[in-house]
């Protein structure tokens, strides 16, 4: 149980010394859990209990971020005065300017019907020997087999000067896994992932033993009898996973604006996107994306950012065109708007930043049938494994795993090692259909300067992309 | 005794009473420094302070772990771990921990950089050396690492040791699409020199600039110790036994084999003045050089005591964190410090040398169609410049190295004799790189 009376005392000390534009103090208690299993035997298993706090203050100077694992008066005080110490030495040129935004007061809970803390490490150990099961009774040879669960539940209250004060309570399971399956002395790899906020009732919602047995048997037909495509010009039936994956890198990560305002220049880098850019042309009309935090059980969900301001769906691509970024509130207030609700932190020893949440394409008013049957000569991109993308966001890879080519509008047999290599504009400008139903997959975000990883969902419809050039 | 020895020693007798076969406690005191910067000003400053400690407990053949981060309340949190590792199934994976009596080598920190303040300085220099260079947009982190930690075992490890380092990274740019990126990692606060960073990188921005869309075709690569660092770790992390056993490695069945040129030497050498020393792995076994890769022929895998047992084989003292963290695994072997071994040849010579090639500066998001196989690509980025008859003829953009890991280090053919440490964010290093020469690497782009 969080103590509300050190973040009260803390922030008082914050805003005694000297007038600060903003000071925030975060207070952050959490039990994890962790389970790994490797080729059917228990190769790890911990548990973890953490409370620590951090202060943030931002004055005309700079800003100071300071945090330590442990939540008291006196290691409040010692924040205070080195966060402090921070801000001023920053020398900033330009002064910090932050969204005004109205203070609130929230309590929020994310519901589990099946709680995590009530769940044995024998039930964990049966689950991930019931995958490695289903993965062993597939039929393929499968010469690696690695499953990673985790779960907890992390307790934070976040207050700062301006009277803001919101306490979450987020209970968080996730899967995953990796699989290699050989054949004929090749091999093709499989990583997947599964993730909820809420209990353990979303295990069975997942459905994962069953998608990682047919995934198998899917690997071994695509090396016994995929076939590399002649490079050229295809239509292209995008699945969920690689919808999801094109979404998150070619309109999620360039739509931040820390990004586009340059402060992460020298590691994720900036992005082609710039703030006079709104309103331009980027993608067909069927090139509706959205960022949204909103969505109950999502692996991204929450009600209130880092920084206290409401969570809120941003169309980040509206109809093709450029329609908002992802703010937090020195972004917002940098270019002179309100904040979206877009700053997160992975854990309260890191900086909240800008960072999306669940972020998918819209869906359309096709069956997927339909897509299918409107290709005369394409490929259907169901999964991808390898896959990167520039760091201005404008140049990405992604490389089948599960594919198959489409001829006359019907599939006909596994496509291997297929390549869509395209910048983000012909991606989007191709996109002529997309189906109505939307489905999402499990994904941890990198970002910033020490890494945060970040829980999100990533997906969208199938989408049809008309005269690609594949490899 | 220092306090974080004996707190460890006091977690490992704590464990032991409550039930433990085995037990290893780590306890580690640190603090860090940043200053990010970008648009060439300091935009946050951040301070962590942090004393925890990861301790790992056998109770007949259960394993449990936990990083207890109150350590005022340890021994009752240990106790509770040791009640929880009776209630978990059996690890059959486990096959013990390192034993013996260890002797440990002695290290020295440089006591400036345990009391640097005011590391901002190095900052600004850095800033004010790239704009002088003709850099137009300058950014940045600065780090100033300390940590001590102390660790014991059940089976006769008793150590402490500490470091402290800085790393500084600049990324510059002369334009908007003409960027060079430098770096200065050092445990010695005297070595630092920011003024350097911040003009190589303004530098390599300025060769940069106007550059055009690069071509499609097999290349020559000449590599800066940063994309080398890049390289390196995204192949050191495959010589882990785990990953072998796993099937996520491309060195599976290759000891004995040829798995680069006869040009390529790497070593784990944990023992280097570095930011990543230590005097001993995870489970308290003394570390040491591992020659990994001898003139070009893998010589053998990276192991702690379970993984050396699995593989009938001996730890080589690369045991890592008992504790999972975001993008790694826990209780898999890690290289500490890998060091390329620096060949003949100047740079410059290496340039000279070349007749139709890349020079690259940079490069991120390496990753893996396949790691069996070690089928990759990775995306260049800052400084590319194009080589013509041994010179610099300007420079390109939006291109993608797709390739075979194998058969890249397989075709350096070119080692300089200089070589520095690198680390910068999380795609490069840690380690001690050369330059170093592929030949005939498949470049491509977006369509």
């Amino acid at each position: 149980m969080i103590d509300e009376d050190i973040a009260e005392h803390v922030l008082d000390l914050a805003t005694a010394k000297g007038s600060p534009v903003l000071a925030e103090v975060r207070l952050e208690t959490s039990d994890r859990r962790n389970m790994t299993i490797r080729q059917g035997e228990v190769h790890s298993v911990s548990a973890t209990s953490d409370a620590g706090m951090n202060v943030r203050i931002v004055l005309d100077t700079g800003i100071g971020f300071a945090s330590t694992n442990s939540i008291s008066k006196s290691s409040g005080a010692m924040l205070v005065r080195r966060a402090l110490g921070l801000a001023k030495a920053g020398k900033r040129k330009r002064k910090v300017k932050l969204s005004r935004e109205k203070a609130v007061t929230a309590d929020w809970k994310v519901p589990q019907k099946h709680s995590l803390c009530d769940v044995s490490n024998d039930d964990r150990m049966s689950y991930l020997t019931s995958l490695d099961a289903a993965v062993m009774g597939s039929g393929p040879k499968v010469q690696g087999r690695f499953f990673d669960m985790a779960d907890g539940e992390v307790e934070r209250l976040m207050v700062n000067s301006e009277g803001t004060r919101v306490l979450s309570h987020v209970p968080i399971i996730r899967l995953f896994s990796f699989n290699m399956v050989s054949s004929k002395g090749q091999t093709e790899q499989s990583f997947r992932e599964w993730g909820s906020t809420g209990g353990w009732e979303h295990v069975d919602a997942w459905g994962a033993p069953p998608a990682l047995s047919e995934e198998m048997r899917v690997l071994k037909d695509l090396i016994d009898h995929g076939k590399a495509v002649k490079p050229g010009s295809y239509d292209l039936l995008c699945g969920p996973e690689v919808v999801g994956i094109a979404t998150h890198e070619s309109c999620g990560h360039p739509m931040e604006a820390d990004r586009i305002l340059g402060r992460e220049m020298s590691q994720a880098g900036k992005s082609f996107v710039k703030p006079e850019m709104l309103g331009e042309v980027i993608g067909s009309k069927h090139a509706t994306v959205i960022d949204d935090p909103t969505i109950p059980g999502s692996y991204g969900y929450y009600e209130y950012d880092q920084e206290g301001v409401r969570a809120k769906p941003r169309f980040l691509y509206k109809k093709g065109v450029i329609n908002e970024f992802l703010h937090n509130r020195e972004t917002a207030g940098t270019l002179g708007l309100k904040s979206n609700g877009s700053s997160r932190s992975e854990v309260y020893s890191r900086e909240p930043i800008v960072r999306m949440a669940n972020t998918f394409v819209a869906p359309g008013d096709h069956d997927e049938d339909e897509l299918v049957e409107s290709v005369r000569d394409g490929v259907y991109m169901k999964s991808f494994t390898e896959w990167n993308i520039d760091d201005k966001r404008y140049n990405q890879k992604y490389v089948s795993r599960e594919a198959y080519f489409v001829k006359g509008g019907k599939i006909a047999g596994p496509a291997r090692g297929c390549v869509l290599e395209i910048t983000t504009p012909r991606f989007w400008k191709s996109l002529d259909g997309v189906s109505k139903k939307v489905e999402f997959v499990a994904a941890e975000c990198g970002k910033g300067d020490p890494g945060q990883g970040m829980e999100v969902l990533t997906g969208g419809p199938m989408l049809r992309l008309r005269g690609v050039h594949l490899k | 005794m220092s306090k974080l020895k004996e707190t460890a020693e006091k977690l490992v007798e704590v464990a032991r009473d409550a039930g433990a076969d085995d037990a290893i406690a780590e306890v580690i005191d640190s603090s860090t420094d940043q200053i990010r910067f970008s648009n060439s000003m300091i935009d946050t400053s951040n301070f962590w302070r942090e004393a925890h400690a990861h301790v790992f407990v056998v109770v007949d053949g259960r394993t449990m772990s936990s990083d207890v981060r109150d350590l005022k309340g340890a021994p009752d949190t240990v106790r509770e771990i040791v009640r929880m590792a009776k209630l978990t199934p059996v690890n059959e994976g486990y096959k013990g921990i390192a034993s013996g009596r260890f002797k440990y080598r002695r290290t020295r920190t440089d006591p400036r950089m345990l009391s640097l303040r005011n590391p901002a300085r190095f900052v600004h220099d850095a800033i004010g050396s790239a704009l002088a260079n003709g850099a137009v947009d300058v950014g940045g982190t600065l780090f100033v690492r300390r940590a001590s930690w102390g660790i014991a075992s059940s089976k006769g490890a008793l150590a402490e040791d500490g470091n402290a380092s800085m790393d500084l990274s600049v990324r510059a740019f002369s334009q908007p699409e003409a960027s060079g990126q430098a770096v200065c990692v050092t445990p010695t606060v005297s070595k630092m020199n920011a003024t350097d960073v911040g003009a190589r990188a303004a530098d390599l921005a300025v060769k940069a600039k106007d550059p055009v869309q690069g071509e499609e075709g097999k290349m020559d690569l000449v590599m800066e110790p940063l994309m080398m660092g890049s390289m390196t770790v995204h192949s050191a992390g495959m010589t882990s036994a785990l990953a072998v056993e796993m099937g996520m490695s491309m060195y599976a069945k290759k000891i004995g084999k040829m798995v680069a040129s006869e040009d390529v030497t790497i070593i784990d050498d944990p023992s280097m003045s570095s930011m990543t020393r230590r005097t001993f792995d995870h489970e308290g076994m003394p570390t040491r050089k591992n020659i990994v890769i001898k003139d070009g022929m893998l010589k053998r895998y990276l192991h702690n005591t379970s993984t050396a047992k699995r593989f009938k084989t001996r730890s080589t003292a690369n045991a890592g964190p008992m504790i999972a963290s975001s993008f790694n695994t826990p209780n898999e072997p890690v290289m500490f410090h890998p060091v390329l071994k620096p060949g003949e040849w100047k740079l410059d010579e290496i340039v000279e040398d070349t007749k139709n090639g890349l020079y690259l500066n940079n490069t991120w998001y390496t990753r893996y169609q396949n790691y069996s196989t070690g089928d990759f690509s990775t995306i260049p980025r800052d400084a590319i410049l194009l080589i013509r008859n041994g010179e610099i003829a300007g420079s390109v953009k939006n291109i993608r190295v797709s390739d075979n890991m194998l058969r890249l280090w397989k075709s350096v053919d070119a080692v300089s004799r200089n070589a520095e440490e690198i680390f910068w964010w999380e795609e490069a290093g840690p380690g001690h790189l050369p330059a170093a020469r592929a030949k005939k690497v498949k470049i491509t782009h977006s369509s």
